[in-house]
């Protein structure tokens, strides 16, 4: 069996690794199970931290004078509306990077989050949950783009789903993403955002997570 | 001709990375667009599908391309000469699902290009920093922003498998072919990476193994 020095060794160069090997050491050793959760939760916050904002504004001018400025104005009329539309790319990818945030959400469970628990999350948004949505059994307020929006999980008969309620967020169509080992849909919700819906897996059929999404977002009850 | 014009339905190739996005959007009609929307009514589907590989690749390879420069208007030349060089040789694109490496190799010559162009200054990596703060800041998250300049800190032969691992979802093996190193070696880059990282922003590494 491996050592704890060469189990750390290990995950450090890749906290993902799997290996029978690995695991007969992290069900026979003490620290290593609390040492392989810290570093999970450092790289879950590796993974957010790389994924940059690629539609910040420029801060700064661009260099070497004029000419490289006309030269880069050629270039971007050339090359040319490649941002375009990144911004849809970005808000999936963003929802996808905050899952990474939070795994134990994902568990299967039949227990639902008490009634006092789910209504702050909901009111934040402005909203409430018909039964019709179905078993809520996580929901956080959590911070997204700046601002807090309901993160809920919701117990289907093909497995838990996320639900993000990005009220801040507007699409004009919806889009599906297939990112990270997720695949989902974003949904328009006129006057409201959006609503992001998504399941963990490949397999994941998208239109059935279609469905589930407009079941969601049909359980919704805007308040405000 | 450039790989500009119309952008529609986004393709990601479907290789191994989990990263990869696969979008729908709809038609952004541009000015240009006309042109090439008559080109594909002429058969020329293929260069639309580059195209929509090349939108959907980008944000992506300019990640990959700030983190290894950690300068953004550099890192958007380097992606802008990329995508160009990509156009001219696409015919060298056999097989769509390995795009994205293709993408990272021609960023990385280029990249490399650019050292031999300028001959860029060494710079203060606090100044570094400092130059790319609206880059670097995460709304209402300070550790996450620390984190980033943190990465900045990290020399570039570890920063680089480092990213190609956890931004790009590359493997071991396949970190080791596209840097020429051994896997043994990427391996031991990834484990000092994370160990230097980690003590740059102050995380607990009593229990870390000796490097």
């Amino acid at each position: 069996m491996i050592d704890c020095a060469e189990y750390r060794r290990t995950v450090l160069a890749d906290p993902r690794a799997a290996s029978p090997e690995l695991a007969e050491h992290l069900a026979h050793c003490q620290d290593c199970p609390a040492y392989s959760d810290r570093l999970l939760r450092f790289e879950a916050r590796l993974e957010r931290a790389l994924r940059i904002d690629v539609h910040v504004p420029r801060a700064r001018a661009a260099r070497g004078g004029w000419l490289a400025m006309a030269a880069a104005v050629l270039i971007a009329l050339l090359v040319g509306t490649l941002w375009l539309g990144a911004p849809h790319a970005s808000l999936a990818a963003d929802v996808v990077a905050h899952m990474a945030g939070e795994p134990e959400a994902w568990a299967s469970t039949n227990v639902p989050v008490p009634a006092d628990g789910l209504a702050p999350v909901l009111a934040e948004a402005h909203m409430r949950l018909g039964p019709d949505a179905g078993m809520v059994s996580y929901a956080q307020s959590c911070l997204f783009r700046g601002h807090h929006v309901p993160h809920l999980v919701v117990q289907t008969a093909r497995g838990p789903i996320t639900v993000m309620v990005l009220v801040h967020n507007k699409v004009t169509e919806a889009q599906r993403f297939d990112e990270g080992g997720y695949r989902g849909v974003i949904l328009p919700v006129p006057g409201h955002g959006s609503l992001a819906v998504l399941a963990k897996g490949e397999g994941e059929d998208p239109a059935e997570i279609e469905s589930l999404a407009a079941r969601v977002k049909a359980a919704i009850v805007w308040t405000g | 001709m450039t790989p500009d014009g119309i952008w529609i339905q986004a393709l990601a190739p479907a290789r191994g990375s989990r990263r990869n996005a696969l979008i729908s959007r709809p038609w952004h009609h541009e000015p240009e667009a006309d042109l090439y929307m008559k080109d594909d009514v002429g058969g020329n589907a293929g260069k639309a599908r580059f195209q929509a590989l090349c939108q959907a690749l980008r944000p992506d390879l300019l990640r990959f391309a700030f983190w290894l420069s950690r300068d953004r208007a550099l890192a958007e030349d380097v992606v802008q000469e990329t995508l160009l060089r990509a156009w001219k040789a696409r015919d060298s694109l056999k097989n769509e699902s390995a795009a994205k490496p293709w993408f990272l190799t021609i960023i990385r010559r280029e990249y490399a290009r650019s050292f031999e162009r300028k001959r860029l200054a060494t710079v203060d990596v606090d100044e570094l920093i400092a130059r790319e703060e609206p880059m670097l800041a995460a709304a209402h998250d300070q550790d996450l922003a620390e984190l980033r300049a943190a990465l900045f800190k990290l020399p570039e032969e570890y920063r680089e498998p480092l990213v190609l691992q956890v931004l790009m979802g590359y493997s071991t093996a396949e970190i080791a072919a596209e840097l020429d190193l051994s896997t043994g070696a990427v391996l031991t880059r990834l484990f000092r990476a994370r160990n230097q990282l980690r003590a740059l922003c102050g995380e607990d590494t009593s229990m870390d193994p000796a490097p």
